[in-house]
């Protein structure tokens, strides 16, 4: 009687799409103070994708990868008569102090921003599995030196690492730039690594791959990858985002790209500039774009997390 | 006999956390050490300034041979450990002083900012989550979730601009740089005028992370069965939240605001070069800036011991509040901080959801 009524957290309710189910603090007429009681609700597997960051991410890509097509102006071109114009019908976002072209601009710097956040992304992970994967495998005191090392690693504010690091290499271009943010960012996939890598270097398939001289790198891209990949995947996601704010942080405080190179951030690093002349398009207008970049890639990241959780209860 | 037998484990326990912290301070002076010898640049030049220009080779030779320049790297390091423990890091390039020196004048702005910018992240974020946790469900859960999603994407260089823009170029109510007007560094008001748009984004930057942990262990705890138990004993919402869920929700938040130190302290320094604000943030930047190797890596050693410090005082509190806690569920903790870090949007959304559709 009571089953069909109220489910219970904890409680499997086999009538999960029953039309007529009651909580019981409302049919008391007792609000829930916490709520012990969940109220049950229709599955819902389509509600919650991300459809409008999905949309979102997609223009921006899209705008970027296809620059040229959109673009009305050489974004590198320095218009002298047209500097520090508001938004107007030629120049649609404005332009900047040096006279180019705000809208050219973003879209061609958006390619930059975005493929230094996939690049350090994929050496960030890159080093942080081999790291991590070798630090689970190793024997115990190898290990604890190698996490001793990486927390070391994190105990430096990871922004003094980049200006040091990037102070050794010297000018920056892109790929030093991702270099430098993916050699600074993997500590926390590592562990996440070494973590599983730990659970699972006893289990026998690992063991029969090494008896038959499986090397290294083959057991941990063909037997350790696939079973850790889902449990690191929302955190490479966040590291694509990680590294787009770290390149623009860097970029705006001078120790990044420089002026010449064209990023969301290296165009934010005029806004000292801005703030005297009150241009209020050209912090405005690239910071937008950069937030709701941002913003999607979290949507994302967080609607990949859930389904990847979800099919791990199902199992 | 057993107080004695008790007093030498605690002081065995200590030791090895002593033994542990100088460990790491050791090996992060090494790394720090050789990673300065390795940029470029003339390490001559950081110590005689310009002046190395104009000597001829001899002396230059002569100059290597005192300081010790074509020694072997780690007799350089012994060299420098043995400065180090004199209180001699060297001389700032940039400010023709002793590196301490120039930190020390600094070090109390920074202080001042990280210290209070903390302590308001820390208050605030209980408030918020504890807030959030008892409208679980309702519209006022909803906004702080969804407004803290929306701030933790935006960088805090560009909210200090847009604050910067809003504040003192548009209204001009506020400050826009530095730490006091000029000749107004007694003056405590006019101080805290210009502290209000760097704490701001400080707070700001931080705040909704922590808020957003303590309202899903609060939730999570509110679904414990001692609160059921608490609840039929007529317990009040409040005593429930304050006295039961509160307390047993504090432990984990005390060791995770020791381990976030490090984002707090990363997130003032760039909030203080977007402000100017003259503390150790901006000396960091300038000295990068300037290539004053002597002082980065003063820096860089300085605010990692705070962190390595920071990261065993959560282990103690964390092992000391629960015995069950072994050294290696405290990685597991970091680990757990690090996943904290982006899923918490997610599981409270989650949750969220959840609720809501119950409403409705």
């Amino acid at each position: 009687m009571m089953e069909d009524k109220f489910q219970i957290v904890g409680i499997q309710n086999p009538n999960e799409d029953a039309p007529n189910q009651v909580d019981i603090g409302r049919q008391e007429g007792v609000r829930p103070i916490f709520p012990r009681v969940v109220p049950i609700q229709k599955p819902r597997r389509h509600r919650d994708k991300p459809i409008l960051a999905i949309v979102l991410l997609l223009t921006i890509v899209t705008g970027c990868l296809a620059c040229e097509m959109i673009m009305t102006k050489d974004p590198a071109y320095m218009d002298l008569k047209n500097y520090n114009l508001p938004p107007n019908g030629e120049f649609l976002f404005g332009t900047d102090s040096m006279g180019r072209d705000v809208f050219s601009m973003i879209w061609y710097g958006g390619r930059v921003s975005l493929f230094i956040g996939v690049l350090s992304t994929l050496a960030s992970t890159a080093i942080a599995v081999v790291f991590g994967a070798a630090s689970g495998i190793a024997p115990g005191w190898l290990d604890e030196l190698l996490m001793r090392l990486t927390e070391i690693l994190l105990s430096v504010p990871s922004l003094l690492l980049v200006v040091l690091i990037q102070a050794i290499l010297g000018e920056a271009n892109v790929f030093s730039i991702s270099l430098v943010i993916g050699v600074t960012s993997w500590t926390s996939i590592a562990k996440v690594v070494r973590t599983e890598v730990r659970g699972l270097r006893e289990s026998e398939y690992v063991i029969a791959s090494k008896c038959m001289g499986g090397g290294f790198f083959h057991i941990l891209w063909h037997h350790l990858a696939p079973n850790f990949v889902s449990s690191i995947m929302f955190m490479v996601v966040m590291n694509v985002r990680g590294a787009i704010v770290a390149e623009s942080t860097l970029s705006f405080m001078g120790i990044g790209l420089p002026l010449h190179v064209i990023s969301w951030g290296s165009m934010l690093s005029l806004s000292e500039k801005a703030l005297l002349t009150n241009s209020w398009w050209m912090i405005l207008i690239p910071g937008i774009f950069l937030v709701v970049t941002l913003l999607s890639i979290t949507s994302l990241g967080n609607f990949l997390q859930k389904s990847i959780n979800a099919k791990q209860s199902n199992l | 006999m057993k107080i004695q037998s008790r007093i030498r484990s605690r002081c065995h326990y200590y030791g090895r956390k002593v033994l542990l912290f100088l460990f790491s301070v050791f090996l992060l002076s090494i790394v720090v050490f050789y990673v300065s010898r390795l940029a470029p640049g003339d390490p001559l030049v950081s110590y005689y300034g310009d002046r190395v220009e104009k000597m001829s080779s001899e002396e230059r030779g002569r100059a290597e041979e005192r300081l010790g320049l074509s020694a072997p790297i780690f007799v350089q390091y012994v060299r420098w450990l043995d400065n180090a423990f004199h209180g001699d890091f060297g001389i700032s390039y940039k400010y023709k002083m002793d590196v301490v020196e120039v930190i020390r004048g600094r070090l109390g702005n920074t202080l001042i900012l990280g210290g209070i910018g903390f302590f308001l992240i820390f208050v605030f974020s209980l408030l918020l989550g504890v807030l959030c946790a008892w409208h679980e469900g309702r519209w006022i859960d909803r906004v702080i979730c969804r407004v803290g999603t929306i701030m933790s994407c935006i960088p805090e260089f560009w909210l200090s601009l847009v604050l910067i823009l809003l504040f003192a170029v548009e209204l001009r109510v506020l400050p826009s740089s530095g730490a006091y007007s000029i000749g107004g560094d007694k003056d405590l008001v006019d101080r805290a005028w210009h502290l209000v748009l760097p704490m701001t984004v400080v707070v700001a930057g931080h705040l909704w992370y922590y808020a957003y942990m303590v309202r899903n262990k609060m939730v999570e705890e509110a679904r414990r069965d001692y609160v059921l138990l608490a609840k039929a004993k007529g317990l009040s919402k409040r005593a429930m939240i304050f006295r039961h869920c509160l307390r047993n929700v504090l432990p984990s938040f005390l060791s995770i605001m020791a381990i976030s130190v490090p984002h707090v302290l990363g997130g003032t320094y760039i909030v203080e070069t977007v402000f100017s604000y003259p503390g150790i943030g901006t000396l960091s930047y300038e000295s990068a800036r300037y290539k004053d190797y002597n002082l980065l890596m003063l820096l860089c050693l300085l605010s990692g011991i705070l962190v390595i410090l920071c990261n065993i005082v959560a282990q103690v509190v964390n092992e000391r509040i629960d015995p069950r806690m072994k050294a290696e569920v405290v990685w597991e903790t970091s680990r757990d901080a690090a996943r904290v870090n982006g899923g918490s949007e997610s599981a409270g959304e989650n949750e969220d959801a959840e609720e809501g559709g119950g409403e409705v």
